[in-house]
């Protein structure tokens, strides 16, 4: 499952000629959205399934729900066990910490974002959030700026495209990574960009706190979300039709929030 | 996987619950009216949630609360094409959910509380935002989507930071609807299993 505010783990650089592995990229892009094409169903003729089809955005179900049930096959067996381990072993305090940490570290994507999003507000609150929580907060594991008045909040490329006015595309389950869309997949590439942790040289100790980092991103995000997931799997009907319709309505208010905060970059007391 | 939607619709549902008792008449909607109704039934919510009854007596309790003030268009088209028979037990079956749903998320609580904060109009209904917070829970955002069309304030709907719980299920049980033909007969066997299977120890 994907890393709620985690970054993301980026192979380390080969030295082998870069023009044949692009070409071999490209192949695989190529051949992926053949696949993604040949699986797309036709539209339904009816107008009130259609409006519901439309609804969905979902062209490309048949090969989601696979990917759904690979992917919570999966979770079953290895991701959900550690995260109940983890929450048995590991006080509240503790996980909340941790969170906190892994909210920090990744307040750079969220400030590179609102940037680009063009909230200079937003850019400024997630700056501060950084600055405080990382020296006030002991690297993060206090969040500190909530209480200086600058809470969290998200942003990331998928966001920041949204708000520039591309669409989602149709709806993606990415396996491991969960609900997703063509705009949001691009997206978590271009965060993996913008987090600087992936642009420090590589030390014995920072490649051995990253993959640390990551790690414990995923399982702490995994934890947050156990129970809300259980429930999810136990009340709906139809668990993987209600994941899409609460992500894309949840992506759709987050890009709305963004764009509807006009707040002035002056203090409050200036105006 | 950013699916908060259960606890936070359950929580959020709750805090609406507890405010229908004490309906307003039926009058022009206001942002007053809708304030007021939110209020009192989440007090009377939160009184059941609070109190030192078992979670089967506040079970009991709430039912009869979410059947008089929800009105939660969850079937989308379905329910045009639904008998009446099945309507009513369509009905019966989604409010017993809707508890299930709600208790199983703040039924063992004590002290949970919640703040009205701002009114806006939401199309012809009014919008209420409230946060509820519970003991060593972190707090959320609930906005309760307040219609006075018939006559009476209903709760239509509850926005849990994002996701709509109405839209939520409908999707939900359209998608169902979709694998099985459209069968509401389907869909009520598959709830009532849900309700029952939530009923087993």
């Amino acid at each position: 499952m994907r890393a709620v505010t985690g970054s993301n783990l980026q192979p380390s650089r080969s030295c082998t000629p870069a023009r044949r592995p692009r070409r071999i990229t490209r192949l695989f892009a190529g051949l992926g959205l053949a696949a993604l094409a040949g699986c797309a169903a036709p539209p339904p003729k009816d107008p009130d399934a259609l409006a519901e089809y439309r609804e969905a955005n979902d062209p490309y179900e048949s090969l989601n729900r696979k990917m759904y049930d690979v992917s919570m096959t999966l979770d079953k067996y290895s991701m959900r066990p550690v995260a109940k381990a983890y929450v048995w072993a590991v006080p509240y305090r503790v996980r909340q910490s941790l969170g906190n940490m892994v909210q920090t570290m990744n307040e750079p994507v969220v400030f590179f974002n609102d940037v680009g999003a063009g909230r200079p507000r937003r850019a400024g609150d997630a700056f501060v959030r950084w600055c405080i929580n990382m020296v006030a907060g002991v690297g993060g594991l206090v969040d500190v700026a909530k209480y200086a008045g600058y809470p969290h909040h998200d942003n990331d490329a998928g966001l920041t495209l949204a708000t520039w006015g591309v669409p989602s595309g149709p709806y993606l389950f990415m396996p491991m990574l969960g609900p997703s869309s063509i705009r949001d997949g691009i997206g978590y590439g271009i965060d993996t960009g913008l987090q600087p942790f992936n642009y420090v040289p590589r030390g014995y100790g920072l490649l051995t706190f990253n993959w640390a980092y990551n790690i414990m991103g995923m399982i702490n995000g995994r934890a947050d979300h156990l129970d809300a997931l259980d429930q999810l799997q136990k009340d709906a009907l139809d668990p993987y039709a209600t994941i899409r319709s609460a992500y894309q309505q949840q992506r759709k208010a987050q890009a709305e929030a963004i764009r509807n905060d006009h707040r002035a970059t002056v203090p409050d007391w200036y105006n | 996987m950013k699916t908060a939607l259960s606890r936070r619709h359950a929580l959020g549902l709750v805090a609406a619950a507890a405010t229908l008792r004490v309906a307003a008449p039926a009058r022009a909607a206001s942002a007053g009216d809708a304030r007021a109704f939110v209020s009192s039934f989440g007090q009377h919510l939160i009184a059941i949630v609070n109190s030192d009854h078992s979670l089967a007596d506040k079970k009991v309790a709430i039912l009869p609360l979410l059947q008089e003030h929800v009105d939660m268009d969850a079937m989308g088209r379905y329910w045009r094409v639904a008998t009446p028979e099945q309507q009513t037990r369509f009905l019966a079956l989604f409010h017993q959910i809707l508890v299930n749903s709600i208790t199983d998320k703040i039924g063992d609580y004590r002290g949970v509380t919640f703040t009205i904060g701002n009114v806006a109009s939401s199309g012809p209904d009014q919008a209420v935002d409230t946060v509820i917070s519970r003991p060593e829970q972190p707090a959320f955002n609930a906005q309760w989507i307040v219609s006075f069309s018939s006559g009476k304030p209903m709760v239509v709907d509850v926005m849990a930071e994002g996701p709509s719980l109405r839209l939520t299920t409908r999707q939900d049980y359209a998608s169902f609807l979709g694998r099985h033909n459209g069968s509401i007969d389907a869909l009520l066997h598959a709830l009532d299993h849900q309700v029952q299977a939530h009923a087993a120890p």
